[in-house]
């Protein structure tokens, strides 16, 4: 028996150096358990069938900006300690950190390498919030914000920022929104306040940047027309919160974002009655983008991930039929893989044309900035 | 001579592991911190050495008053509270009502601060699970209800949490009291109120006071009951510091908004231990 156990221990040990050899890669991917579940059980178990001796590892690091900081401060800090082999092989962030990652030089150029990276047609695709990061970055997937409202109650929402607040003041507290420190909703909905009631639109969204804009009366006048409004609005705790408060009855309309509406509502969460606009003259919307670190230990299975996971066929099946995300390569690659209801049950409430017309991206990363600290200093 | 040498030194390396780990855990980065909170603004451009505080000041100042009386309010709550509570399960007569209650109180002390919130966010909203039960009850209309996340939620769920702990304190202080000085209390006839304030609590004071101040450094930290109940502005300075790290990297004036949250808790430490000493010598 003792020999049995001895000659066990020493086989395991034997066996150690030998399953070390299998190779690892390692994702880290910032956002919400959505994406954490999207990797590892969807993408996960597609990437086991073609690389059976690949470990994969996924590391979540936290929803919103907050995820992504985690990860750049990840790859700055081993880069700075002059650390050889940087120990994430992917990461999928947010524009805005995808953009200062180029600018640091934390990011391999791959896009040119991989087969899908000409099925990529988003601008996004090309510019994050002003920094050029063409062949750095290839959109996951693209999401949107619009706003949520409660069609038992409302028959036509306010089609617009200007016809919103005249809304609130007719019916105050029955719009909610999570300010700007509670989730990126929020965030893009005042984004979108400052598009419509500021003549600098164009130049928020594409830069240059020029502080000076920030001392022109027109600028004063929205962030206090911006206060005037939030007088009548309800505050909701989060992006999720004011998904809970709308199926609540506690408020009747509210910024979200698209694909957790969708998801929510697949899953019985929110009422069958709520129903998406998209306002003029637009709110922002975002992609996540897949990465890949500069000195990364596995590049050439990092480049076959992510070329897997933007494939039209994983596009269709996982970002759109599954998530409800819209697709990261171009939508007419995905013709033949997705099932027409698939495509309709997407663009049922906000139409292609809507998506055209009043898509917006967020600002660039100076401005974006700037109206955080507006809003903090100014209207709160 | 020789012994007493070896001895020491075997007391050093036996202590060595644990204090390497509050260096290199706590007060490493704690100096870090207290560094970082130094220098000049990175935004408002202010210069150094006190930039960041103006800066912090300048954006969050009425988020540190909003602070100090969430959490003097809420200490305030706990206090009363708990002698309530602890006065009732040492002076208390009937053995079950006192079981209940013993039994009852500690649940909380189980349960984390973002659990906690997430709950208080069904329980405390406008058509949340207390709203619709005193609707229910016929105490309120649907029309009157109101929403409670907001400081208000945040109190409740500050005193709901630390509640417990505080009784856990006193009532533990109570029971080590020698009964014999309130059975004479008693039988002079002083009422259990007149029992519990004259001669209970000046026994138990110490205790009570540490009780306090725990609580205060514990809810001075908690991040997630503030950024769940509330999305309100003013809101606490921990929301403030993630916001600042979070949205625009800025470690400086993140690290002053800490310093400040600091400075606030040892303030409180600061005056019950000079009470102590003053009692004391």
């Amino acid at each position: 028996m003792r020999t049995l156990l001895l000659s066990t221990a020493v086989v395991a040990l034997l066996a150690v150096p030998a399953a070390a050899q299998t190779r690892t890669l390692t994702v880290a991917t910032a956002g919400s358990q959505n994406m954490v579940d999207y990797v590892t059980d969807y993408l996960g178990p597609l990437f086991a069938e073609r690389y059976p001796d690949v470990t994969l590892e996924v590391l979540g690091t936290g929803p919103g900006d907050a995820g992504s900081q985690a990860i750049y401060e990840r790859l700055a800090a081993q880069r700075n300690a002059g650390v050889d082999v940087i120990d994430v092989d992917v990461a999928v962030v947010h524009q805005k950190m995808g953009g200062q990652m180029v600018d640091e030089g934390l990011l391999a150029a791959y896009r040119d390498a991989i087969a899908t990276g000409a099925l990529v047609t988003a601008p996004t695709a090309e510019m994050a919030l002003g920094v050029d990061v063409s062949g750095y970055v290839m959109p996951m997937f693209h999401s949107q914000t619009a706003w949520a409202y409660n069609s038992a109650v409302i028959d036509t929402p306010p089609a617009s920022y200007a016809e919103l607040a005249a809304w609130v003041e007719q019916h105050p507290g029955l719009f909610g929104y999570n300010g700007i420190r509670n989730g990126m909703s929020g965030v893009s909905f005042v984004v979108g306040w400052m598009y419509a009631n500021t003549p600098f639109a164009e130049q928020l969204a594409q830069g240059p940047f020029d502080s000076g804009i920030t001392e022109t009366a027109e600028w004063a006048d929205a962030l206090a027309s911006l206060a005037a409004f939030n007088d009548h609005v309800t505050f909701t705790p989060g992006n999720a919160g004011t998904l809970d408060m709308l199926n609540r009855g506690e408020i009747m309309m509210g910024p979200v974002w698209v694909d957790m509406f969708y998801t929510w509502q697949a899953d019985g969460r929110v009422s069958p009655d709520m129903r998406l606009t998209l306002p003029s003259p637009g709110m922002p919307g975002q992609p996540m983008y897949y990465v890949i670190p500069e000195g990364a230990g596995e590049p050439d299975l990092a480049r076959a991930f992510i070329e897997l996971a933007t494939s039209p066929a994983v596009q269709a099946e996982g970002i759109v039929e599954q998530f409800n995300w819209y697709p990261g390569i171009d939508p007419a690659h995905l013709d033949g893989y997705l099932a027409p209801e698939s495509w309709e049950a997407l663009f049922a409430e906000i139409t292609p044309e809507d998506l055209t017309a009043y898509s917006r991206s967020f600002p660039i990363a100076d401005y974006f900035d700037t109206i955080l600290v507006a809003y903090e200093r100014d209207v709160e | 001579m020789v012994g007493s040498g070896i001895r020491n030194l075997i007391g050093l390396l036996l202590i060595a592991p644990a204090g390497a780990l509050v260096l290199g855990l706590f007060v490493y980065p704690l100096g870090l911190s207290l560094i970082g909170a130094f220098g000049p603004s990175v935004e408002g451009g202010y210069p150094a050495p006190f930039g960041r505080f103006r800066n912090a000041l300048d954006l969050y100042a009425d988020d540190v008053l909003f602070s100090v009386l969430v959490i003097g309010l809420s200490v305030g709550i706990i206090a009363v509270l708990t002698v309530i509570i602890a006065g009732y399960l040492t002076l208390g007569t009937s053995p079950l009502a006192v079981a209940v209650l013993r039994w009852l109180y500690r649940w909380p002390l189980f349960i984390p601060f973002i659990v906690a919130a997430q709950a208080m966010r069904g329980f405390l909203a406008r058509n949340g699970l207390m709203n619709n039960t005193l609707v229910e009850l016929g105490l309120l209309t649907p029309l009157s209800a109101q929403s409670f996340l907001d400081w208000r939620g945040i109190v409740i769920t500050m005193v709901w949490k630390q509640l417990p702990f505080a009784v856990l304190l006193v009532a533990g202080a109570m029971a080590a009291l020698d009964r014999s000085t309130i059975e004479a209390a008693r039988n002079l006839g002083a009422g259990r109120v007149r029992c519990l304030i004259d001669i209970v609590l000046p026994q138990v004071r110490a205790t009570f006071g540490v009780a306090l101040v725990l609580s205060t450094v514990v809810m001075s930290g908690v991040l997630s009951v503030p950024l769940m109940i509330s999305a309100h502005s003013p809101t606490m300075i921990t929301a403030q510091m993630a916001f600042r790290i979070n949205a625009h990297g800025d470690y400086g004036t993140a690290n002053a908004l800490g310093l400040i949250s600091y400075l606030l808790t040892g303030a409180v430490a600061w005056f019950y231990l000079r009470q102590g000493l003053r009692e004391k010598g």
